[in-house]
């Protein structure tokens, strides 16, 4: 009888510490820099969020060290870029933390994909003949400013399910966040506002949503199927498709090969420009703001001939 | 032991055992996730399990090898996962080869236990770092010597229930328990542990941490230890050290980097209280990431009282020997679903009537459908 009193004691009080909601300091972990940064921004004072993946990774790509196990072991909050992009890396990253509060389907775990307009849903067959493919859409919707207002409304509200008390001043800050991006917005817009319409080639199709965004024109990629290099006869064809409609500007980010970028560039006489579409890709991208800042002075500058962006 | 104490210290185990159990209870029923979780699954949106399936070809020229040389189906895995509910994730690997049918590994693992995971079922035991890889894994055609006379040339492979501790230590740092069912010696069991005796349950240790060096270089240690008692009635067990050193540069993730990395690994038995050392051996390899869809790799290698394939002697039966071999390798992988690689081989035995051995070898891989990222 002694024992069952002590099993039922011991029972409660494990299930009403574990009941019990983490009111000070939610600790977020996320795929990526930028979401992160929208943690940061809408958990303000009452959270702390660090991106597993740093802004000059490629986020394909994260090596899935132990390392990053152990610092997750404790999260409240795991963000996930969704749509697949952290598929390669982060189904051995959240079991091997042991940490049941952030797994798939616990509370904590937030597919910061939900709601967005997902661009580049295949429509028909989806096929690695393709390439290596995001068979549920284009997951770089973080090169979009409006996407990540998004993200920040849904991420006020799972920070205001696990932290109620501090409620309203999620609430508040993702209003602000808003408020301030769609006032970034409109400055860059009339930055970018000149260059409707120009073509630009990417390395890989993870610039779609800013083109969408700011009315560039997508004209191809170095890469000639997502997840496959570039060959020398690749190139060329690509660079006298470039030169006849007059493409100028290949843009790519600081975790991709620069040499084919260069190269392409010079045979289609334009420019290859280094940029970043993760906070933290280039100086001075400290935060999402910043890093739109950063983003669009670049392409603009690029496109102006004004600049040579951050080669 | 007097009964009294045996008494008190049955109780006591009770009170503890209730403790403990209460503790484990309530800990995987955390009242808020279970009213939230769902089936959801980060594989898959649908009923259905994740599928993928890999498909092993190979072809070898060893003059010393009363084979014909050409290409040859080694193996095709079909990989099932999926969540089997709030509490549990559930991995399979069947196996098909020439030879027949092998569930490989059928388990699952537990997902609601803060700091610790229980992996239950036919199990790959965390023993060592090249036991831990699927053959399509292998950074070598070639598994190396000392494995097939230790635990096994694919690792430890047996039904058991495996529990791995993360420490609260600022770094990375893992241990990891296990009991596994007893099982005889055979071909991909070197080692004896098929005791019928009802003590005799096969248990193994593993301590594993891992540094960062940096934010590209990572060093993992690692050590292991298996035991249990054999057919014969004597403890049987292995244990191995193993030491990692990885660079991944952070702007090109996928496109270069290298591993040095080195094992050991021993097999011995305990007879007359006194212990035997019985076959033992190591590896230190060096890959290295040319390009996006280049590596090469060379690796030296020791194996002492040894069995491999062309040390037999004059009636063609094996004999044991200290062999010493120096592989080099390069892999073309055009995507992250294929590869195909060749290696060059070059072996000495003290014994048999070989006392060299040269050989090529060629591997294609093929994986199609959800296949899960290999550990890093």
């Amino acid at each position: 009888m002694k024992s069952l009193i002590r099993f039922m004691f011991v029972s409660m009080v494990v299930l009403t510490s574990g009941a019990a909601p983490a009111f000070a300091d939610l600790k977020i972990a996320t795929s990526l820099t930028d979401l992160a940064s929208v943690a940061q921004l809408v958990g303000g004072k009452h959270v702390t969020a660090q991106s597993l993946c740093r802004g000059y990774e490629d986020p394909h790509f994260v090596p899935a060290k132990p390392s990053l196990m152990k610092a997750i072991q404790h999260a409240d909050v795991f963000v996930s870029t969704g749509l697949e992009l952290d598929a390669g890396w982060l189904p051995l990253v959240l079991p091997g933390s042991r940490n049941p509060k952030i797994q798939p389907g616990a509370k904590g775990f937030v597919d910061a994909s939900e709601g967005i307009d997902v661009l580049e849903k295949p429509s028909g067959t989806v096929s690695r003949a393709e390439g290596d493919v995001h068979p549920l859409g284009n997951p770089h919707y973080y090169a979009d400013p409006k996407a990540l207002e998004v993200v920040a409304d849904h991420l006020a509200d799972v920070f205001s399910r696990l932290d109620p008390p501090n409620a309203a001043d999620y609430a508040a800050n993702a209003k602000a966040f808003d408020q301030k991006m769609e006032a970034s917005l409109a400055k860059w817009s009339q930055q970018m506002g000149p260059y409707k319409g120009a073509p630009v080639v990417t390395y890989h199709k993870n610039f779609v949503y800013f083109a969408e965004r700011f009315g560039l024109k997508q004209f191809g990629t170095v890469e000639p199927k997502p997840g496959i290099p570039p060959n020398p006869r690749y190139l060329s064809d690509l660079a006298d498709r470039m030169k006849t409609e007059g493409v100028k500007l290949v843009l790519y980010q600081p975790y991709y090969n620069a040499d084919p970028c260069n190269q392409l560039a010079k045979r289609a006489g334009g420019v290859a420009v280094k940029i970043a579409t993760e906070v933290g890709g280039v100086a001075g991208t400290d935060d999402v703001f910043s890093k739109f800042d950063v983003l669009v002075s670049s392409v603009a500058g690029a496109l102006s001939g004004k600049s040579g962006g951050q080669q | 032991m007097s009964s009294p104490r045996i008494a008190a210290l049955s109780v006591a185990c009770a009170r503890s055992f209730t403790f403990a159990l209460a503790a484990v209870i309530a800990g995987m029923m955390c009242a808020p996730e279970i009213a939230t979780a769902q089936t959801s699954s980060m594989f898959s949106n649908l009923a259905n399990p994740a599928i993928g399936m890999n498909a092993l070809f190979s072809g070898l020229a060893a003059h010393n090898l009363n084979q014909p040389y050409g290409m040859q189906f080694d193996e095709a895995e079909i990989s099932l996962i999926s969540v089997v509910d709030p509490y549990w994730t559930f991995t399979s690997n069947i196996v098909f080869t020439p030879d027949g049918v092998d569930p490989e590994e059928v388990w699952v693992r537990s997902i609601k236990i803060p700091s610790i995971q229980l992996k239950l079922g036919k199990i790959r035991g965390t023993f060592g770092k090249h036991g831990l890889l699927h053959t399509h894994a292998f950074p070598f055609i070639q598994a190396p010597i000392v494995m097939s006379n230790t635990i096994g040339g694919e690792g430890f492979k047996d039904p058991g229930l495996e529990a791995s501790w993360l420490t609260p230590l600022p770094w990375f740092s893992e241990l990891t328990g296990g009991v596994y069912q007893a099982v005889g010696p055979d071909d991909e069991h070197p080692l004896d542990l098929g005791s019928s005796r009802h003590d005799n349950v096969p248990y193994l240790g593993h301590f594993k941490n891992q540094f960062d060096l940096g934010g590209e270089t990572t060093l993992e240690l690692g050590q292991s230890f298996l035991q249990g008692r054999g057919s014969d009635g004597h403890r049987h067990a292995a244990w191995g050290a193993d030491a990692t050193v990885r660079n991944v540069p952070a702007t090109s993730s996928n496109r270069h980097g290298w591993i040095l990395q080195s094992e050991y690994l021993q097999k011995g038995s305990f007879v007359g209280g006194s212990y035997d050392r019985e076959q033992d051996g190591g590896y230190a390899s060096f890959q290295y990431r040319l390009s996006q869809i280049w590596w090469a790799g060379i690796r030296g290698e020791q194996a002492r009282k040894s069995f491999t394939d062309f040390v037999v002697d004059g009636a063609g039966d094996p004999v044991a020997a200290k062999v010493n071999r120096a592989s080099a390798n390069i892999a073309w992988m055009p995507s992250e679903f294929s590869f195909i690689r060749f290696e060059y081989s070059h072996a000495k035995a003290d014994a048999g009537i070989h006392p060299t051995d040269d050989r090529i070898a060629v591997q294609m891989s093929y994986t199609i459908g959800y296949h899960p990222a290999h550990a890093y």
